[in-house]
């Protein structure tokens, strides 16, 4: 519809320009008839699935996790008696008791060994049995699994898409003005590039100082656009005529600290998930699906630095008006050192692409051969897939 | 720990390393570059600078033409008008900069034209005729005579239109000449100034006062023609009479166009010249703190070969000392913003993106594509001019007669950095998304890249932040 075009059009122009500001992230979007949506966030920079959704029943836990590990006597929120979920994550509780939200343990993309960032967002998101074996994304080959007629048309406002959505189906891309989540890891990489570097090492001091008029490009992350800011737009989209929208959410990688600096990421996920179903509204969501993963977990035990390092197994988080949420699924193998993967990291027990690939099946009637041949070539998927239950 | 010539003359002469290019891997190569250059006509201005030259002496001529017979609404909303073609001739001119600077396998020719080009200095912000003229001036007088010899790059620059008028020569009147007296006018002196304080001898090199004054009595009778947009000489403004600059005598035989060509021939034969140009060479491509005898024997080869340019590079190029102590200079912005461009242009993309800028429908914003296009164009100049501006070396506009700061403090600071680091998020969310930030690293700084920056970058928590860091790091901010 043309007067639906236009007026879409012009919201996009206009959310683009009052993007001055110069960081992107993009919401990559799709188009196409039918009721049912589908959402992804990447969790960029590996989530520590075992800070969000706590083992607390496990005893091993809390000796791995000294600083870290929590109990429901000081501040968890317990599940299901086995699990807890971090306080920084609390306003996803409610959905919890409606049972539109589900957590999946032990989960990660066929990635192992090399840990990372780049191949295993690679994996996770081109949804290959290994680093750069497909050259497009696995939710683009998606829709053209998606059996539909309508024409489309693409926007590309600022940015390109990311690879999750890449490919030969034409995907429109609304960008944000910032990296929401990234800012101070961004500043915590700098200063460790310029750690050998004085002359450097005195701009980067000089450019993060808030006071001085230096430091605009560093002050633009405080009025930073949030993961609920995009969010909100992503809703109304699907609210529209889009039906599949993909964004990330940086700030995962807690070396240092992760007291402190897992809890922003954490609310910001919490929060987003929020934006989206108040966004949709009840009728709405009860046809959409949210699916957040990240490239992989990280190590079972903190680390010096009261942080944690790149790990493998890891967690997704499932949400949905209509899913048959209110449970944590995934086979447990357990902390001790004979159930670790290399003595360090969660065991891995479910492959992530069964669970997208269990999702998509359900929201778009893809069948499972069109979906091990095509969306996920090689993946192992049918009809008795455990990841159906949620559905 | 000395880096490998090629990635040298790559960063330190050139303007990085762009994928599928061969790059130099010697100074020969680098001095091969200038006869290929000086022989090529450049993007900008686009259309030719005959075409170019056309459009603007006929609007001089609509101006002129105006303001005698026009009211004066009629004339400033002609002018207004003007500026506005020019306003928009300068963004598809600065785009089509870039394609040149960006895409060109010449990268120390490129680069001794922007040395060149900030040395005699121009700016586009002096008034309308200037923007337009502004990239003339670099294709006729800079980039063909950059190999030398001096006397002609400086004759072709200081006799250029666009200095005449960007240094006021062109309102300078010999104080008892005919038009000085019958209008009441006088000397101006700042092209004279400039020439022997900034072109030539250099600041504080002897010369005073009634030097610079007697050299801007020399300078009288220059004019512009507005018919040819060229310079022309013209008795009427002439001071007559002889006028001595450092002990020469101009004028004995009557006044006339060749007093000029005398005067700009003992400037750049002077020791004083071949000392302040030959330092500053040095200065800007190897060293804040210029080692004395590679200035010397530079100012060696210029003295034997009287001002041969290409002479005095080989020379330069030819001593230790240019490829020693990497990275002690700071990429200047422009330097930093096309090396960027070029690492990222793998496959054309980045061309495309500032060819598209140059075009007919550029600054059409109206039916279907609009949006995409206006969106598209705000993006151009975001990464083009206008990150060039915020960085503070904003395109053919240096901030005085004298050009953009040289040195290494001058670049590096926190309002420097947060510009380049924005910059670079920018430029890496467009142009960088399908690169693998470790390729990227090796392929843009090969061996200059540090431990840290391969440790740090491989760490990167995703894709545009360890493609960012890259152009973030200090080695790509330094050469």
């Amino acid at each position: 519809m043309a007067d639906t075009l236009i007026s879409r059009r012009s919201f996009l122009a206009s959310a683009c320009c009052a993007a001055a500001a110069p960081v992107f992230t993009p919401v990559s979007l799709m188009a196409m008839p039918g009721e049912r949506r589908f959402v992804t966030i990447v969790l960029r920079g590996a989530m520590d699935g075992l800070d969000l959704l706590q083992p607390y029943d496990d005893p091993a836990f809390a000796k791995l996790r000294p600083k870290l590990a929590l109990t429901p006597d000081k501040g968890l929120f317990d599940l299901d008696g086995r699990f807890g979920l971090h306080p920084a994550a609390a306003d996803l509780m409610p959905l919890w008791k409606a049972r539109d939200i589900a957590f999946v343990h032990s989960v990660s993309t066929p990635y192992r060994d090399q840990r990372s960032h780049f191949d295993g967002q690679d994996i996770l998101e081109s949804g290959g049995g290994h680093v750069r074996e497909q050259q497009s994304g696995w939710l683009n080959r998606t829709l053209a699994a998606i059996p539909r007629t309508a024409s489309r048309r693409a926007i590309d406002i600022n940015t390109s898409t990311e690879l999750i959505l890449s490919g030969s189906e034409a995907v429109d891309v609304w960008s944000a003005d910032s990296n929401f989540g990234s800012m101070r890891e961004e500043a915590d990489f700098l200063a460790r590039l310029y750690q050998n570097d004085s002359d450097f090492a005195a701009a980067l001091a000089e450019a993060t100082r808030a006071d001085g008029k230096a430091s605009r490009g560093m002050v633009d992350a405080e009025k930073r656009t949030t993961a609920a800011d995009v969010a909100r737009v992503a809703a109304q989209m699907l609210k529209a005529d889009y039906r599949v929208a993909s964004f990330s959410i940086t700030g995962w990688d807690t070396h240092v600290g992760q007291i402190q600096g897992f809890a922003r990421p954490a609310k910001e996920l919490a929060s987003a998930i929020i934006a989206l179903k108040s966004g949709l509204g009840p009728e709405i969501w009860n046809q959409t699906i949210v699916l957040a993963m990240t490239e992989f977990g990280r190590t079972v035990r903190q680390n010096g630095s009261g942080g944690t390092d790149h790990g493998t197994g890891g967690v997704a988080l499932v949400a949905g008006g209509d899913i048959r949420g209110g449970r944590v699924l995934g086979r447990w193998s357990g902390l001790s050192d004979d159930k670790l993967l290399d003595q360090r990291d969660l065991m891995p027990t479910g492959d992530i692409r069964e669970l997208a690939a269990a999702m998509i099946s359900r929201q778009f009637d893809i069948t499972p051969d069109k979906l091990t041949n095509t969306v996920f070539p090689g993946l192992s998927f049918d009809r008795s897939s455990d990841y159906l239950r949620l559905l | 720990m000395s880096l490998s010539l090629s990635t040298m003359a790559m960063l330190r002469y050139g303007y990085g390393f762009r994928p599928g290019e061969k790059p130099a891997e010697t100074a020969d190569d680098l001095i091969a570059q200038i006869a290929v250059g000086t022989a090529q006509s450049p993007l900008s201005p686009l259309g030719g600078v005959a075409e170019r030259r056309r459009r603007i002496i006929e609007t001089e001529a609509m101006l002129r033409k105006a303001r005698r017979t026009a009211s004066k609404d009629e004339v400033s909303t002609l002018q207004a008008k003007v500026r506005r073609a020019s306003l928009r001739m300068w963004v598809q001119d600065s785009a089509a900069r870039f394609v040149q600077t960006v895409t060109s396998p010449l990268g120390f020719y490129e680069r001794l034209v922007f040395f060149w080009s900030d040395h005699f200095s121009v700016s586009a912000n002096k008034n309308n005729l200037l923007r337009q003229l502004v990239m003339v001036y670099e294709a006729e007088a800079i980039r063909p005579n950059v190999g030398g010899p001096f006397a002609e790059l400086l004759r072709a620059a200081i006799q250029h239109p666009a200095m005449l008028r960007y240094l006021d020569q062109s309102v300078s009147y010999g104080p008892t000449s005919p038009v000085g007296v019958k209008k009441k006018k006088g000397l101006n002196e700042n092209l004279a100034r400039e020439l022997l304080e900034l072109h030539t001898l250099g600041a504080n090199s002897g010369y005073t006062q009634t030097d610079v004054r007697n050299a801007a009595l020399v300078l009288t009778g220059t004019v512009i023609s507005q018919k040819r947009m060229e310079m022309d000489f013209s008795s009427k403004f002439a001071e007559p009479g002889t006028h001595e600059v450092l002990g020469v005598a101009y004028g004995d035989d009557g006044r006339g166009p060749g007093d000029m060509l005398q005067l700009i021939q003992n400037l750049a034969r002077h020791p004083k010249t071949a000392d302040h140009i030959c330092r500053k060479l040095v200065v800007h491509f190897i060293s804040d703190d210029p080692p004395s005898d590679l200035v010397q024997a530079m100012t060696d080869t210029w003295q034997r070969t009287e001002g041969d340019l290409t002479a005095v590079y080989s020379t330069m190029l030819a001593h230790p000392a240019a490829w020693r102590n990497e990275g002690t200079k700071a990429r200047q912005p422009f330097d930093f913003m096309i090396a960027g461009l070029r690492a990222l242009d793998g496959n054309g993309d980045v061309e495309r993106f500032f060819l598209s800028m140059t075009g007919p429908s550029t600054f059409s914003f109206e039916g279907e594509d609009g949006a995409v296009r206006r969106s598209r164009y705000r993006a151009g100049r975001m990464l083009g001019s206008l990150a060039l501006k915020r960085m503070g070396q904003p395109l053919w506009q240096p901030p005085s007669p004298a050009g953009f700061e040289e040195g290494f403090s001058a670049w590096v600071t926190g309002g420097q950095l947060a510009e380049r680091l924005s910059w670079a998020r920018t430029a890496v969310a467009r142009f960088g998304t399908d690169r693998d930030p470790r390729e990227f690293l090796k392929a843009t700084l090969a061996d200059a890249a540090r431990d840290d920056t391969i440790r740090v970058v491989s760490q990167a928590p995703d894709q545009a932040t360890g493609m960012m860091l890259v152009l973030a790091s200090p080695e790509f901010n330094r050469r």
